[in-house]
This record gives structure tokens, sequence and C-alpha cells, in this order.
């Protein structure tokens, strides 16, 4: 039996051990939290513009049971805010205990609260890695899902301070990158203004603490647009958010609230007094971050060099997903990078050729497009995703842009990939 | 206990960030050591997040420094002479300085008021009892003669240290337990520190004494008060370790209070005997300034990694022998 150990719990480990234990292996997800999901338990927003490209083509290929269960936990369907069109808004309370019923299901073995400290090497083979309670885990392929936020040095140096996030280092410990401890040269992205890092994109209020109006028009529409009085617009700040998705002219002039389950607030962070002078926020206060009136995490402070294989270079096998794979946002991206890099760490211990996803597919010109452009120093200080920015008018060029069901599964089937994702390797 | 086991003994106490954290050689924080990003292994408050605090906490009490320990004067009083040039001092601290050295593997530097910096010398602590402070000291040495010759019993005591036991976590984490204890001559005075805290915790506690180079037991009645079945033995050397190998059995955690040589015999007899049993041990090495940052304490250890002694935990195991 092959073993697989994917470190890092959020939708890319989770996308991945599903995906490595479909393909056969016999699957251990570590999490140093107690619950599965990383940002996804804050974020929310998925099908969004080209993501619900992305999506089709992932359920098409037979990785779709975790939009699937995103389907059936959202709390709004097909809407549209500035930008985004047929939008679905998963509820971010309840979604965890669903994914990690998912993962049981697939007799996926799921360790939380547990750290990774570091690994063994043998020349350019991991063999095992070692947990914080000293425990050594052996395996026959890693998949680096850390992620690539925080921790607090991180945040204070590049950002504003640790803003209290979903992540919660100083209560359960630092992200430790499976990579740098591999002895990898790890990629730093880049603000625009050529500084390090980028700031999470958005912060959740607690819905409680809006007015009755605001409350009602969010959980009936899932979408409330309130203008920004003139004298509190922030300027400057949207180039230094990690979602350019979200950075364009309507969410300076205007407070975008989305309904997941919190009230998600389209800024990176927002002076708690400046917000309260808007009518209907009088009582406000964040949910997350804690601090959400003085930051938020930084990002993209570690990414994995690797391959469209998703293979991280120099170590023959350790993979890699989500924002470690490459300066992504979103938990579509997410989920697709963990699907591709799980089936081929089961595909190294096999000995099989590697699957690489072909351009005329959007999840594979994805992966082969961003890769080009961050060989270099500008496209360090863009972000890709499906749903806006620099990649999304790229699909759109391309004609890989398509709401259309079946279109999207008969290109998957043209590439003969229909169901690869189920199909048991071992 | 693995990461416990190699931080330094000062983290997300009082004393952190310290002095190495100006100049870039921090022993957790890669950020403090002048790596780019975070790659620590610390479930703790983020240290570098304490330094960045650091400036404005003092501003607001007056401005100083980095904080460095308290140095207090002091008169002390022989209680016992143990040998010819082996005595039991006591005296008395502020409350809060004797409280905070009421822990395992508590030491203190102590020196003769108007002598120079470098005749302090580093002290384990043997006993606390309210603000009164016990320790054994063996007069050979320049440093420590000066203390005990010179006619007045005025005293400079620096402190709190506290990385005197390595394997010290083992110590404070070890509950409703069987432990021997060993301990050899000077090493009974931190030995009855570390019993104390030991019977705190619910554990059974054997101890192993022999006189050692200091010629006499004098903590054994001590230990018998507190619990503890005592046995002793006329050489450590001769007798001690070979009656060790039948103790180990019914044990959970070995404590060797002593010197190197000691410890050293304790590993063995448990090779001999087939046992791998946790280990803490005191901390033998020479210090000098006990910061960190002299080096005088710097120990190899077997994954090649050079520690300072002074500040860094370990397992006394991992340590190249001397």
């Amino acid at each position: 039996m092959v073993k697989v150990v994917v470190a890092g719990g959020g939708w890319a480990g989770c996308a991945a051990a599903l995906s490595a234990a479909k393909a056969g292996a016999d699957v251990m997800l570590i999490e140093r939290t107690d619950l599965l999901l990383g940002t996804g338990l804050v974020g929310g927003i998925f099908r969004n513009n080209g993501r619900y490209t992305a999506a089709e083509e992932s359920i098409a290929m037979g990785g779709g049971d975790l939009f699937v269960v995103m389907d059936a936990n959202s709390r709004h369907r097909g809407i549209s805010f500035p930008g985004h069109n047929h939008a679905s808004l998963y509820d971010v309370t309840t979604m965890e205990p669903l994914v990690k019923k998912v993962l049981q299901n697939y007799n996926i073995e799921i360790k939380t609260k547990v750290r990774v400290v570091d690994v063994i090497k043998y020349g350019k083979i991991i063999k095992s890695i070692v947990l914080d309670d000293d425990t050594v885990v052996h395996g026959d392929a890693f998949i680096d899902t850390t992620g690539s936020a925080g921790p607090m040095g991180n945040c204070l140096t590049y950002g504003n301070g640790c803003a209290m996030c979903i992540l919660r280092c100083p209560a359960f410990g630092p992200r430790i990158s499976l990579t740098a401890k591999a002895e990898v040269k790890e990629i730093m992205g880049r603000k625009a203004d050529g500084s390090y890092g980028a700031m999470s994109g958005s912060c959740k209020l607690n819905k409680d603490s809006l007015s009755l109006e605001i409350r009602e028009q969010l959980e009936s529409t899932g979408v409330v647009v309130l203008p920004l009085p003139e004298a509190i617009q922030k300027t400057g700040t949207l180039d230094k958010k990690a979602c350019s998705q979200y950075a364009v002219k309507e969410y300076a002039a205007n407070l975008i609230l989305l309904d997941t389950g919190h009230a998600k607030l389209m800024t990176s962070y927002f002076a708690l007094d400046d917000l309260r002078t808007i009518p209907g926020l009088e009582r406000a206060r964040y949910e997350d971050p804690y601090a959400g009136g003085l930051g938020n995490s930084m990002r993209y402070l570690g990414i994995a060099p690797c391959n469209n294989f998703l293979k991280v270079e120099g170590v023959d096998n350790l993979f890699c997903a989500g924002e470690k794979s490459a300066v992504l946002v979103g938990h579509t991206e997410a989920i697709v990078t963990g699907l591709l890099a799980g089936h081929n760490a089961v595909r190294h211990c096999l000995d099989m050729q590697y699957l690489e996803i072909p351009s005329t597919l959007v999840i594979g010109d994805f992966i082969a497009y961003v890769h080009e452009k961050m060989a270099t120093e500008e496209g360090l200080r863009l972000r890709y995703t499906f749903s806006g920015s620099v990649y999304f008018e790229r699909m759109k060029s391309l004609e890989l842009y398509s709401t259309n069901r079946s279109v999207i599964k008969e290109r998957v089937g043209n590439e003969r990939l229909t169901d690869i994702y189920n199909t048991c390797l071992v | 206990m693995h990461n416990n086991m190699s931080h330094c003994i000062d983290i997300n106490s009082p004393y952190c960030p310290c002095l190495l954290a100006d100049t870039n050689h921090c022993v957790s924080c890669s950020r403090l050591q002048g790596k780019e990003t975070c790659d620590c292994n610390w479930a703790g408050v983020c240290v570098m997040y304490e330094k960045h605090w650091q400036p404005k906490k003092h501003t607001s009490r007056g401005g100083e420094g980095t904080v460095v320990r308290v140095e207090v004067e002091t008169e002390y009083q022989v209680i016992q002479q143990i040998n010819q040039d082996t005595y039991r001092l006591e005296f008395n601290l502020p409350d809060d300085f004797a409280k905070s050295l009421d822990k395992a593997g508590s030491f203190i530097f102590m020196r003769k008021p108007g002598d120079p910096d470098f005749y302090h010398f580093p002290v384990g602590i043997m006993k606390v009892n309210q603000n009164k402070i016990q320790v054994v000291v063996e007069a050979v040495g320049p440093k420590s003669r000066r203390i005990l010759t010179s006619g007045d019993t005025n005293l400079l005591v620096r402190g709190p240290y506290f990385n005197g036991v390595l394997g010290q976590p083992w110590i404070d984490n070890t509950e409703n337990s069987r432990i021997l204890l060993v301990a050899g001559g000077m090493g009974q005075a931190p030995a009855l520190a570390i019993a104390s805290k030991l019977m705190k915790k619910n554990n059974k506690v054997t101890a192993l004494l022999a006189p050692g180079y200091t010629g006499e037991i004098f903590v054994d009645i001590e230990l018998i008060e507190l619990g503890i079945e005592v046995e002793n033995v006329v050489s450590m050397r001769r007798s001690g370790i070979s009656r060790l190998t039948c103790l180990f059995a019914d044990h959970d955690l070995v404590v060797s209070a002593g010197p190197d040589e000691q410890h050293y015999g304790v590993i063995d007899a448990m090779a001999l005997a087939g046992v791998n049993l946790p280990m803490a041990a005191t901390n033998n090495a020479t210090m000098c300034c006990g910061e960190g940052i002299c080096g005088s304490c710097q120990k190899e250890t077997s994954d090649n990694r050079f520690i300072r002694t002074c500040k860094v935990q370990t397992n006394f195991m991992n340590l190249v022998r001397d």
C-alpha cells in the first residue's frame, strides 16, 4: 500500500488527501489547529466568474466531492456583486464538519492539533516527517499544503502585526513549511510596490452586531452594498490586498457585505471607529480577524518552487498545492491544485507518468500560466485567480470561460480525463 | 516534550527577549537570527512580537534597556560546615526574587560587594523557605574563597537563572510516577530542590546518595522528611552505579545530580541494564556570564549543534562527552 502524508488541513490539503485516497493511497492528513479548512473557515465565495468553469472541470474529472458539499451547504447561489457574477456563498459556520465527514468516508486518517516540526531526508527523498511529540511518520510521498500565511513575526514585519485571524498562530503554534525544512529555497510574493507579502483581502463582521435592516437584506439577497462616506474612503490600500479580483474601484467607494454566515466585508481591514460611522453598522464588531480594525494576515511569504505536476523542485517525493504552489487566491484554486497534487503523489509512488492537465482545460492553462508568470519579477506582484484580475481576462480571451456544464464536460472528455480522479491507481 | 527539550529556558519569561535578540543571536526566533522570514518551532507567544513591544514596555518604565537580572546586596550566615572547605549558607532576598528561585534548576551568581564583575560564580539553589535561601558553597577556587575567607559576610547576589538542570521539563511535567534520584557530592544541594518539586506532584521518589569528594552525605535527613526512600552508598563509582542497575526496572524517570562522570555512569548503567529511561541531569558547565553571551558554557550536541547551556535546554544524553 502506498502511504501519502499531507501536511496542512486547509482546502488544498483536504483536496490533496481526497484525491490521493481516491487514487488508492493510505492517507494521513495533519493539521496543527483543531479545525480543518484553514482560511476556508472564513471565506465562502466560490463559483463566481471563472471559478464556475474550474469547479465544473474538477467535477467532470471526478474530483467533485468537495464542490458537491459546498453546493449543498450554500446559503446563496447565483448572486452578483460588483465585478462578480453567478457566485455561490457557502455557510462558513457549518462547513468544516461536513468536509471532515467526506474525508473520513474515504478512510483518511485526520490528525488535528499535531504539528510537523521537521523532515528526515535521504538525498532528494523525504523518508519521514517528525511531529511535535517526537513521533516519526514514514511516507512514500508527502504533500506540503502548509500555505504561505503568517506566522506572527511575518505578519508583524510585512503587515500590521498579528490581527488574531482564524489561523490562530499564538494558540496552536506557527506555520512550519515542509518545503523549507527540506531545505528548498522558497519564493516570496510581492505587493505592487515591490515589498514582500500581501494582506488577506476580507474581514468578517459579526452579523448580530449589524442593524436589523442590513441583516435582513443580507439573509434574503446575500449582498449589501453600502456607499462609503467620502471622508473615510480608503485610498492606496487596494494594491496591498491579496485578492486582486476585489481590488477594484467599487470596493473603495462602497462597503460590500456578503452573507457567508458571517457578514463578509470585502476589505483587508477597516478602522472600527470609522466603520461605526456608517448607518446600520453603529454596533459592528469583527468576527475575523478579531483585530480587523487594525490589520489582517500576511500571505505569500513561503511559496514552494514547483513544476506543472505540482512536484516541488529539488525533492523527488514532495508535492505542493494551494497557496504553497503559487501566488493563488481562493478555495477553488486551492481545491483544483490540491486534487492534482494528491493524484500525482500517488503516481510518484507507483512510478507512473505524472498527470499534467493540458492547457485546453482552464485548470491546466491556469497552472502553466501562473508558473510562467511567477518566473518574472512583475509576475510575483500579481495575484492569480479564476475569478478576476489578469487570469480571468485571459480565460475570456482564450474562450476557456464557460458556464455551460455540458460544454465543460465535453472538453474534459476530449482530453480523455473524464473521471481521472475517480480511478484507483493502486 | 521534544519541543521543550531544545528550547531556551528563558523563552516567554520576563527575561525574554534578551540581549541576544539585539544582536540577531536569539536561540529560538529565525527573524531575530537575521533571517528574512519566520522559521521557528515555538508554540508559545512569538518572541519577535515580544521584541517589538519591548521598547514600548520600557518607555512606561522610564526608558530602561533590555530587562536584565536583578542584583541585590545581602548578608550570609554559615548554618553548617560540611567539611573543611564546604559550607551551607543562608541569606535573605527580597520576596519576589526569592519566589522566582523556587524552581528546580534555578541558580544565582554570587560575589563580594566591591569585587570586580568577573569574580561572580554560579551557585545552585538548595532550598527556598519564604525569603530565606540556602546554598552550598565549596570554597576551593579564587572566587568562592573570596566570599568565605575575607572576614565580612556581605554578599552580592544576581539572578534568577534557571537552566541548572538539563531535561528540566521532565521534572516540571512528571506526575504520579516513580522517580530514581541519584545524587553525589555537591550534587546533593540541587537534588534537595529537585526532590521537593517532585514530591509536590505526587511522585514516588527513591534516592541513592553518595558522599563524593565532599566526603559527607548532608541531605539524607531532609529527603527522608520529604517522604523519600533514601539509600546511602559509600562510593557512587564503586558500589552506587552497580546498585543502580537493579533499581532502574521500577522507575519512569532518572534524575542525576552530581558531576558529569556520575551522569555518564548512570547512562552507561542504563545501557548495561538494557533500559532507556528519560533522564534529567544537573548542568555542570563552566559559566561566566549566564546570559548566553560569553560562550564559556557552550557544549556540542550529537547532531552537531553548539548550545550555550546557561540558557538552552537539551537532553543530557545528546551532549557529546567531554
